[in-house]
């Protein structure tokens, strides 16, 4: 493509964990109003370098919401309709 | 002794007096093989992410409790037997459990008083809609999401 190459990150924000700024936050699969911040509308889990958490505490996110999707708590895929 | 929790869904159609019966077909099947139930918190009618058994809510029943590994697989024979149990889940929370720490951590629960999900949260959600009640998420991340996308091409 013709495209030169844009600049990245423009929008150069640092990005931190919320879990480690915040310690009270725990992960839990059963707090499902906390693991649909990190769920795309589609219920895809949203990758770190967009959430921006620690690599410790999206591995604890990923397993938490993974557990909440086999209780039913988040969805598998958005289109999973009756 | 570990400490788990099992954290089920009760098919939500059964009147109230069948769901005793399965609270207590449960507790029992912890009590009778050797284990303890420590809390048993019904966590009220809600909303599932998806169908399961062609049911659209569920009733959350949220079980902890200390024992071996054979009473895991036991409850859980027994809950997939039973068809008013829609689905489980058992998660490992200790792996030595101490009664003197649990009964601190009950007390300073049962003075917090912690309220799980609340009935109206999920009677505001459209009976139908997965799509409605996913909207309230972030769309930045969507957003942001597409941006780098791009870039990387």
């Amino acid at each position: 493509m013709m495209t030169v190459r844009r600049k990245r990150r423009t929008f150069a924000r640092r990005k931190i964990c919320r879990f480690c700024v915040d310690s009270d936050l725990r992960i839990d699969y059963k707090d499902s109003k906390t693991l649909r911040y990190f769920v795309t509308e589609r219920g895809k889990i949203v990758p770190r370098r967009i959430s921006g958490n620690c690599a410790k505490h999206q591995r604890v996110l990923t397993l938490a919401i993974k557990r909440a999707r086999q209780i039913a708590l988040l969805p598998y895929t958005a289109t999973h309709m009756l | 002794m570990r400490k788990y929790e099992t954290f089920f869904i009760i098919d939500p159609d059964l009147p109230d007096e069948t769901n005793t019966v399965v609270d207590n077909k449960v507790q029992s099947v912890v009590s009778s093989n050797g284990g303890e139930v420590l809390t048993y918190v019904p966590w009220g009618k809600r909303k599932l992410a998806y169908a399961i058994k062609r049911h659209t809510r569920g009733l959350y029943v949220l079980m902890e409790y200390a024992g071996g590994p054979k009473l895991v697989a036991e409850l859980e024979r027994n809950l997939r037997i039973d068809e008013r149990i829609l689905k489980f889940i058992t998660v490992m929370l200790e792996e030595r459990f101490d009664p003197e720490k649990e009964r601190e951590r009950i007390a300073a629960a049962q003075a917090a008083a912690v309220v799980p999900f609340s009935e109206e949260e999920e009677s505001t959600v459209g009976v139908l809609g997965g799509e409605e009640d996913i909207e309230e998420m972030p769309e930045d991340f969507e957003a942001e999401a597409f941006k780098e996308e791009e870039e990387e091409e």
